[in-house]
């Protein structure tokens, strides 16, 4: 049998290569090529690293004392002395919001990991797992969902008791149905791919093959809830600190700043205006980096770009 | 004479990220009145993005019809525009439209008469009740039982074949002149198409319609057509009457497409002759011949010359052809049947010891059944069973390739899964080297999992978009410990590439760097990585183009001879699994009805089943296809869930009698290594 086949076969059919493949370019620098394609990413990349500096050495950037009070100067419009003037304490606003970056951009970022790094391990279990794990999880998940996301959070940040921390901790719980449910979803279908089945059949262990195949190819909408997810957050911690819970005033934090500033909406837009625009900023710029991050990271462009 | 539709010079072209594409490159061809046309080749040539831009459905932007003129009944269609009130009218009223996938191209929420109504009212000016009747008096025409009360229901009680039918009496609803099908039948299983492909061949014939078939199947071709247009890379290469084509082909690449496609009727050693390479990228398309870079005739002349316009064969001849050599076919017929009877003698004696001699046993099947549960209402309470897999038994001997062959739904790809154990519970015994596969325990499976591979059906999804090369090829390796040291797992992924025919320096791409052919041959060496003793195919070849698909073929017979490799090989294509299958199995509905080896089953099939599989199954060679006979099975395989009683063939076969609903047939063996299934045997 073996030698009757090898007699019909001939050899130069398959010696020769299959067919030329483009040439190849280093990952890192064809990473880097599509990340920074478009001219909008390289700013809001350039406008991200420099808050991230503003804030860590925001002593040294900061013309004034945040917390100085000086009640004669209070409620001042803009000028040359005070860029954004005054609030009510006669407190610089530009130097309130200079010190509020650190704390609204770690809530932001710190709750976004919890609640993405929870939420996608329970999505990955209940999607790939199925059956009874499934609709323990997700049951539960809906039942935080049935609650308001800053009630939940109030709750589960007064049990913790108070401060900066337990503003991101629960935060970051309140926000994990929402990425639990996005992953199973895409759990719930990338699992079924050959390649997964292929996986199994090559003798992949379940463990390793959800972490392996499932979900790395489950990330994409993930990185676009995370990029959402950050404002969110940061306006949330406003209002839990408007009811007391995280930082208490004098602290600066963006969130409270808008709080603050509502009162004077008419004759002072500004100390409102000023840190919301701050927030924008900071989200419009996740967003659009989000975004090519996820397209960068995406192999089906690979060859191609 | 004046022709129903000509085009000229056409010259469609999509910008893509700045580059132009240029899908049609000047095509011109013609269609008479009640003639049908064939337009063949691969994925990507043009011919299906051709039809589209007659009737202006080219997606614009970013397509766009850049040149020539399309002569539709004496007017230039491109001088009105493809949203105009002229356009609409020829679209679906004087040129009807059949599409492939019958599944996605009717409205899930209207009922199929209100369906052929709407297009009959927008044409034809009738009223709502008129229009309903001419919908039933069509259901009719194309063969829809109980066409009155059918007429009120929504596609998803339709079967696939029933719905392409639904799609022909639509586009027949306003008596268009010239119908083009797309594909229309290769989603379809062999028999409903020799079913649809029979009801388009007679519909056509009796309302003197033309008929253009955009395919890649040269059975069907030969079997229906007229004529035939050959395309590759965007320009018609060959065209010509149906037998002048495959009797006397000129172009290099029709000649290739020809050999490369595994035939019903051939010998089984004439071996598949791929075509080399792939369809150039038609967006830096140079002004020479694009065939070139595959072509085994190319000589000097062809380089330093612009691509070759089409010319006669013969002063005044239908048959052109676009090449600057005059190839000769009977040279390769000299070479196709240089066998002599001394050859002859010895395939004979070969396949006779082939037959006698004794090998191991691998792997054994016996009473496999698996049933899926179907449950009900709220409580889940179970009311029956799908028997996805009823009583099936077979053994494969080592470095032997079954073949199991079926329609859809009828539970091959089930077995397959149950041979993987990718079940959690099996019913009946499958023993694998002496191993007892169907109670083996989790911890055991490793072993299971080292011993037994599989190749997809889906290049594009069996692959970790994600993931390398190397890591997709070295999975296994690394599962199962195969391999010590960094330097050996490097050492033995470049072995497994260069063994399927890649350039082991391709390990650090990701799949989408890779065409569908080579993606394949990664999945190959993937499933090769183990060293495993028996590979599971599932449908492996089926999504791929002839000639790579016989690429795949030859390089599959080649492994299998080089490693002593034994392949259960899944299809539904009866020539592919003839060409590679040494015993074959044909199921239907959960069964096998025949099983023997390739020879006798082609040569002397016994069942009903297999006979009218077989002869559905389009030969492409015109003159061959003339001298058949055709038996066209009635119906179609019906659901699992309403098994016919006795004989699962019963209520389709030719020869049923009122014996065959009481008593469910058992194989029995007929001769040497050939059992069937059927009490008329």
């Amino acid at each position: 049998m073996e030698t009757g086949t090898a007699k019909v076969i001939d050899k130069k059919v398959y010696t020769s290569p299959a067919a030329a493949v483009p040439p190849k370019r280093s990952s890192v620098k064809r990473f880097l090529k599509v990340f920074l394609a478009r001219k909008v990413v390289v700013f809001s990349l350039f406008v991200l690293l420099s808050l991230v500096f503003v804030a860590i050495f925001a002593p040294l950037v900061a013309p004034y004392d945040p917390y100085y009070q000086d009640l004669t100067k209070s409620l001042q419009k803009p000028s040359m002395e005070h860029l954004l003037g005054t609030d009510m304490l006669g407190r610089d606003v530009l130097s309130r919001i200079i010190y509020g970056s650190r704390v609204s951009i770690a809530v932001g970022i710190v709750s976004v990991i919890i609640a993405g790094g929870i939420g996608m391990i329970l999505g990955l279990i209940a999607g790939y797992f199925g059956g009874f794990i499934d609709s323990i999880i997700m049951r539960f998940m809906d039942a935080m969902m049935a609650i308001p996301m800053i009630i939940l959070a109030l709750f589960i940040g007064s049990a913790l008791g108070g401060g900066l921390d337990s503003v991101m901790i629960s935060l970051g719980i309140a926000l994990v149905p929402s990425y639990a449910r996005l992953t199973r979803g895409q759990v719930l279908s990338v699992k079924e791919s050959d390649y997964v089945l292929a996986g199994t059949i090559s003798g992949t262990s379940n463990f390793k093959n959800m972490f392996v195949h499932v979900l790395p190819n489950s990330l994409s909408p993930i990185i676009v809830l995370v990029t959402m997810n950050l404002g969110i957050a940061i306006l949330a911690e406003a209002a839990l600190s408007f009811l007391g819970m995280g930082i208490n005033p004098p602290g600066a934090a963006w969130g409270a700043m808008v709080n603050e500033g509502y009162k004077y909406l008419m004759s002072q837009p500004v100390l409102s205006i000023a840190p919301g625009i701050a927030i924008i900023i900071v989200v419009l710029s996740f967003n659009i980096v989000g975004d090519a991050l996820r397209d960068a990271l995406d192999p089906r462009l690979r060859g191609r770009i | 004479m004046e022709h129903l539709l000509e085009v000229k010079n056409l010259k469609t072209q999509f910008g893509i990220d700045g580059t132009t594409v240029k899908a049609v490159d000047g095509v011109s061809y013609y269609v008479d009145e009640g003639e049908v046309v064939a337009f063949v080749g691969e994925s990507g040539s043009g011919k299906s993005v051709t039809q589209y831009s007659g009737l202006q459905l080219i997606p614009s932007p970013p397509g766009k019809i850049a040149g020539g003129e399309i002569i539709y009944e004496g007017e230039n269609l491109l001088d009105f525009g493809p949203r105009s009130e002229k356009m609409r009218e020829i679209r679906g009223g004087k040129i009807g439209v059949i599409f492939q996938e019958p599944m996605t191209s009717l409205n899930p929420v209207m009922t199929v008469g209100n369906q052929i109504s709407e297009a009959i009212m927008q044409h034809l000016n009738l009223k709502k009740r008129e229009a309903k009747n001419r919908a039933i008096e069509l259901l009719k025409t194309v063969g829809i039982p109980d066409a009155e009360h059918r007429v009120d229901y929504y596609p998803h009680q339709f079967s696939g074949g029933m719905r392409q039918r639904i799609m022909i009496a639509m586009t027949l609803s306003c008596d268009p002149k010239l119908l083009i099908a797309d594909e229309a039948t290769t989603a379809l299983d062999v028999t409903t198409q020799a079913q649809i492909l029979e009801l388009m061949k007679d519909v056509v014939k009796r309302t003197h319609t033309s008929l253009v078939m955009v395919t890649h199947n040269l059975g069907i071709v030969a079997r229906y057509a007229d004529r035939v247009y050959v395309m590759y890379a965007g320009e018609i290469v060959e065209s010509g009457p149906t037998k002048e084509i495959f009797n006397n082909p000129k172009h290099p690449y029709t000649l290739g497409l020809l050999k490369a496609v595994p035939r019903l009727d051939s010998s089984k050693d004439s071996k598949l002759v791929p075509i080399d390479g792939m369809m150039p990228d038609l967006s830096n398309k140079q002004d020479q011949c694009a065939f070139q870079p595959r072509c085994n005739h190319y000589t000097d002349h062809c380089l330093s010359s612009p691509s070759p316009q089409l010319k006669p064969v013969d002063e005044g001849q239908k048959h052109l052809y676009a090449c600057y050599e005059n190839i000769n076919k009977n040279l390769f017929e000299e070479k196709l049947k240089k066998k002599s009877s001394i050859q002859e003698q010895e395939e004979e004696s070969l396949y006779k010891t082939e037959l006698t001699e004794e090998k191991d046993t691998i792997l054994e099947v016996k009473n496999l059944k698996i049933y899926f549960p179907v449950k009900k209402g709220l409580m889940k309470r179970k009311i029956g069973d799908v028997k996805a897999v009823d009583d099936v038994s077979f053994k494969i001997k080592k470095g032997e390739t079954l073949g199991l062959v079926g329609e859809s739904g009828c539970g091959k790809t089930t077995v397959a899964r149950s041979i993987l154990r990718l079940y959690e519970t099996i019913d009946g015994e499958i023993s694998f080297k002496g191993q007892d596969i169907a109670n083996m325990s989790k911890k055991d499976l490793r072993f299971l999992r080292k011993n037994m591979s599989m190749i997809f059906q889906d290049p594009y999804s069996s692959l970790d978009p994600r993931k390398t090369v190397e890591s997709i090829v070295g999975e296994p390796l690394k599962n199962h410990k195969l391999v010590k040291t960094q330097k050996e797992y490097q050492k033995r992924i470049s072995e497994l590439l260069s063994l399927v025919g890649l350039d082991p320096t391709v390990k650090d791409r990701v799949p989408h760097e890779f065409s569908g052919g080579q993606r394949q041959r990664i999945g190959i060496a993937r499933a090769l990585a183990s060293d495993p003793s028996i590979i599971v195919c599932d449908e492996a070849i089926s999504a791929l183009d002839v000639s790579i698909q016989a690429q795949i073929i030859n390089l599959m017979k080649e492994l299998q001879a080089k490693l002593g490799l034994t392949f259960l090989f899944i299809a539904h294509d009866l020539a592919a699994v003839r060409h590679i299958s040494d015993r074959i199995a044909v199921m239907y509905l959960g069964k096998i009805v025949e099983i023997g080896d390739w020879r006798t089953l082609y040569e002397n099939p016994q069942h009903p089943y297999t006979k009218a599989l077989l002869n559905a199954v389009p030969i492409p060679d015109p003159l061959v296809e003339e001298e058949r006979d055709r038996i066209i099975i009635e119906g179609e395989v019906p659901s699992l869930l309403s098994r016919p009683k006795g004989c699962p063939f019963s209520n389709r076969c030719p020869l049923a009698s009122a014996e065959c609903l009481d008593v469910e047939p058992a194989l029995k063996s007929i001769e040497t290594n050939h059992e069937v299934a059927c009490i008329k045997v």
